[in-house]
């Protein structure tokens, strides 16, 4: 695999969480983890750092969190919100279409006519 | 101060030569703690938090069959090192302060504006906003701290969908702008009442004690502020060594 910017993808990490959120809920190390294993590695963000970007998701209205206890621990687990549903959708369509237009001219292939 | 030395010294080196009573992950989550600067209540919930997803993080490697020693060591390295962790927090902690801050200030002004309402509103046949002025001249201040409050909340709480997002920095300079403009109308409104003459009634003291508490908490409020300046200012002085990414 050839080396990835780690801000290509840090550029997207709001619409990342969310989309694994869209899943169901999840606590935030599981969010993480899952993050950094379905980017295969590309996005290489200390765990620790990431943690913040939920917080700051959080405070926007697009996912809410709330205490659980699991085994005798307390666990903090985020679920999407409609908002961040919506949310989710719009970064779709912006990012669907961003692909679109730079694999055209990276790739050198015609504009697809409907674009 | 001294047992933020010992954590430091042995989150540095966690494998070796740590006190037996505080294990890596320990020495890890104090240091941290000493690092992390806001609201008490964020604090211990990201402390939590944080301290869960290490335990779920070293649980899976030993269930993956790495020994715990090890195990620790490496979901500890993965989180990064608290400082870069408490520097990806402080645009968090510091919101999450000024949004605190700023919603105590509105919860709290009409309690503090309605006793000098009282005192200070123009005699009835002297309507209009000119009289009102004259009487309270400190309204215009009043009015700029109400905007300026107004404005921070929405654009940090549910509306930066809409709304452009303000950052850490302009936020707490916004609380230092709410405090000082709410402290110049306290001590304004005050100078001007003891100035008057006008003999002491209940009502006064009322007013005034309610102000002269809000006094002592604006004061508080600029140094809190000013710390989170004086922070931000020593990490950027520190080099981007810390940074994320």
């Amino acid at each position: 695999m050839l080396p990835m910017r780690p801000e290509l993808l840090k550029g997207h990490l709001d619409a990342l969480l969310l989309a694994v959120l869209a899943a169901g809920p999840q606590h935030g190390y599981a969010v993480i983890e899952a993050l950094r294993t379905g980017s295969d590695g590309a996005l290489d963000l200390p765990t620790g750092t990431v943690y913040p970007a939920l917080h700051r998701l959080e405070r926007a209205g697009l996912i809410t969190s709330d205490w659980e206890t699991v085994g005798g621990r307390r666990r903090r687990a985020y679920r999407l919100t409609p908002a961040g549903l919506a949310a989710l959708g719009e970064q779709r369509a912006v990012w669907e279409q961003f692909s679109t237009a730079v694999t055209t001219i990276l790739g050198g292939r015609a504009w697809p006519a409907t674009a | 101060m001294a047992g933020n030395r010992v954590t430091r010294a042995a989150a540095s080196s966690p494998a070796a030569s740590s006190p037996a009573a505080l294990s890596p992950l320990d020495a890890y989550l104090g240091e941290l703690a000493s690092l992390l600067q806001g609201p008490r209540r964020r604090r211990t919930r990201i402390l939590a938090e944080l301290g869960d997803g290490l335990h779920q993080a070293i649980g899976d490697r030993v269930a993956a069959g790495v020994p715990r020693a090890a195990a620790e060591t490496e979901a500890i390295a993965d989180f990064g090192t608290p400082q870069a962790v408490a520097d990806a927090f402080t645009g968090e902690l510091a919101t999450a302060y000024a949004r605190r801050t700023i919603a105590l200030y509105i919860a709290t002004g009409p309690l503090v504006g309605i006793w000098w309402l009282l005192l200070l509103q123009p005699h009835p046949w002297r309507a209009g906003l000119v009289a009102l002025l004259v009487a309270i001249p400190v309204l215009p201040l009043v009015a700029i701290a109400i905007l300026a409050a107004a404005t921070t909340l929405a654009t940090t709480g549910r509306l930066i969908r809409w709304l452009p997002e303000a950052g850490p920095r302009r936020v707490v300079a916004a609380v230092l702008a709410v405090a000082g403009l709410v402290l110049a109308a306290d001590i304004t409104v005050i100078a001007i009442y003891t100035g008057s003459g006008i003999p002491w009634r209940p009502l006064a003291m009322i007013a005034v004690a309610a102000s002269l508490v809000r006094i002592v908490g604006s004061l508080i409020t600029v140094r809190h502020a000013a710390s989170f300046v004086r922070f931000r200012r020593r990490r950027a002085r520190s080099g981007r060594r810390t940074d994320i990414g």
